[in-house]
């Protein structure tokens, strides 16, 4: 049974899953007496922090996509007010009245250009994929903190997400039976 | 030298004296932490989780029978109403006899993530109303929302106009759609659900990025080389350093409460369409009858005049006023125009209505 691959990314992958997968089998039942230690638990989660290093490589690049056109944006509109500037006030200033002049007219043009890139579509659209690349790295970086918590029996993130949704709906209950409550006593004269 | 390059003294004098500025602000200027923002006393009503209700102290012997609750934003705090004693909101107000509550927000934390719109409107601002309502001994009380609190004052009011005698928008987010901001254009773009899952509440970093992008060299860059020319100015210092602190002090928003927020206003754009849920119940901007005054801003970039103006359009009041004035989204409440003029017609209209 050969597997083939087709980019260097996937080979490294299937490189490091083999690896993890086989020594966690070779390893598992003689680390199973220690079944009451962190190692134990670190041992049988640490497949999970091999597929998410590799998940977040491959969100990395998507990163950098977005991240090297957000700066290219901002880099085109610059260069593109800067040469506004250049052919309203082509002398160098060299006095105060021009100077401020010179200012007035530099800050006018680079905030009309940069608002008119701020609000439109193309920075949203790559703004909006930016922060979402960016969430997917700090998904991987959450489930790794997750696999390392449970190897040390604490809890993990998504068990504290439970306890405060818990303690959120509590929180409306009891001050819904307040209200009840409350309302009941004035009826009642109380 | 032909091409010898003439410098006027007067521009060296002027980098010596920024730099001589800039070096001696440390000297003359107090830290922000140092800065008390809070300028009116008051008392703490109410308390409910991490929400306050502030009670201002009375400035004259009388006061309008109807009490005014102001609903502040859930971005930023409320310091922006009472910033400095000449150009506070709330001082105004109580001079010309308005019987002022504020509600503080608070700073929510992870605990608080899953606090949503039915929290702030059904439960945080239903009591704090039903608190004033009681130890006024009135049926209704005015309710002012400022901003995004403007939008969660005009959701209450819907759900409960029984409780409201008078209402008042300030540059509220109402039509997300017809928002031109840079705020509306990246607040379109977010993936808002994937945000909430994977961070929790909305970080105060992404509101500071926000606000980075909104005047970036007018209030990245001139506004601090203004700042340094100005160091030797205490009012301007003092109102310079009082509104960066406030900017710099963002609480994060609640997860679930940003997720619908952006979902519903932003993207969505349910509000003005009447097809809004807040728990469980659709939200119907008709069912706004009481007198409504609604204030925008022509130069507001942060919520454009356009997102604000349709509530006017689409309440059932009879009663309603619109005013537009000459400023910007701070400009309206914390600035020598708020005071001689917007706020002066704010009080004329509660007082003919209370």
């Amino acid at each position: 049974m050969k597997t083939e691959f087709n980019d260097p990314l996937s080979y490294y992958k299937h490189l490091t899953l083999f690896w993890t997968d086989l020594m966690y089998l070779m390893a598992n039942k003689p680390a199973s007496l220690l079944s009451a230690g962190p190692m134990r638990n670190f041992a049988s989660n640490i497949k999970k922090i091999s597929s998410e290093i590799i998940e977040a490589n491959e969100d990395l690049v998507e990163f950098n996509t977005h991240f090297l056109e957000y700066y290219k944006q901002l880099s085109d509109a610059w260069s593109e007010a800067q040469k506004k500037v250049n052919e309203k006030m082509p002398s160098i200033p060299n006095d105060t009245e021009q100077l401020e002049a010179y200012k007035r007219v530099w800050i006018d043009i680079f905030e009309t250009d940069f608002t008119e890139l701020f609000d439109s579509g193309k920075f949203g659209e790559n703004y909006g994929k930016l922060v979402t690349s960016e969430l997917e790295l700090t998904k991987h970086w959450n489930n790794i903190m997750n696999v390392l918590l449970q190897s040390a029996n604490l809890p993990n993130r998504n068990e504290i997400d439970d306890v405060y949704k818990q303690l959120h709906d509590l929180r409306r209950k009891v001050a819904n039976l307040e209200s009840e409550l409350q309302q009941k006593g004035e009826h009642s004269g109380k | 030298m032909e091409n010898e390059l003439k410098i006027d003294p007067r521009l060296v004098e002027e980098f010596l004296n920024f730099s001589r500025n800039i070096a001696e602000a440390p000297k003359l200027v107090p830290a922000p932490d140092e800065i008390t923002l809070e300028t009116t006393p008051y008392d703490v009503a109410y308390t409910e989780d991490k929400v306050r209700l502030l009670h201002y102290k009375p400035l004259t012997s009388t006061q309008s029978k109807v009490p005014l609750v102001i609903a502040y934003a859930i971005i930023n705090r409320h310091h922006i109403l009472d910033i400095h004693p000449k150009k506070s909101w709330v001082r105004n107000l109580l001079e010309q006899g308005i019987d002022v509550y504020m509600i503080d927000w608070g700073s929510p934390s992870n605990i608080d993530k899953y606090l949503d719109m039915d929290d702030y409107v059904n439960v945080y601002l239903d009591h704090c109303v039903d608190f004033v309502k009681h130890e006024s001994g009135t049926d209704s009380v005015s309710l002012q929302g400022y901003c995004t609190g403007g939008t969660l004052a005009a959701i209450y009011a819907a759900l409960h106009p029984k409780n409201i005698k008078n209402l008042v928008a300030t540059a509220p987010v109402i039509d997300g759609w017809k928002d031109t901001t840079v705020v509306g254009n990246i607040a379109k773009h977010v993936d808002v659900e994937k945000m909430v899952k994977t961070i929790g509440n909305m970080p105060p970093e992404f509101m500071y990025y926000c606000f980075s992008i909104l005047k970036p060299f007018e209030q990245g860059l001139e506004k601090y080389i203004n700042f340094f020319r100005n160091i030797h100015d205490e009012n301007y210092v003092d109102n310079f350093l009082r509104v960066e602190k406030w900017l710099g002090d963002t609480p994060p928003i609640p997860g679930e409460l940003f997720k619908q927020w952006i979902k519903d206003i932003y993207q969505d754009n349910l509000l003005i369409q009447n097809k809004m849920y807040v728990g469980g119940k659709q939200i119907s901007l008709k069912n706004i009858t009481m007198p409504l005054f609604t204030q925008v801003a022509v130069g507001d970039h942060l919520v454009s005049p356009e997102c604000s103006m349709p509530l006017h359009y689409a309440v059932g009041s009879e009663d309603k006023t619109l005013r537009i004035y000459p400023t910007g989204h701070v400009g309206m409440i914390a600035s020598s125009l708020s005071q001689k003029k917007v706020l002066p017609e704010l009080g004329q209209w509660l007082k003919e209505r209370s």
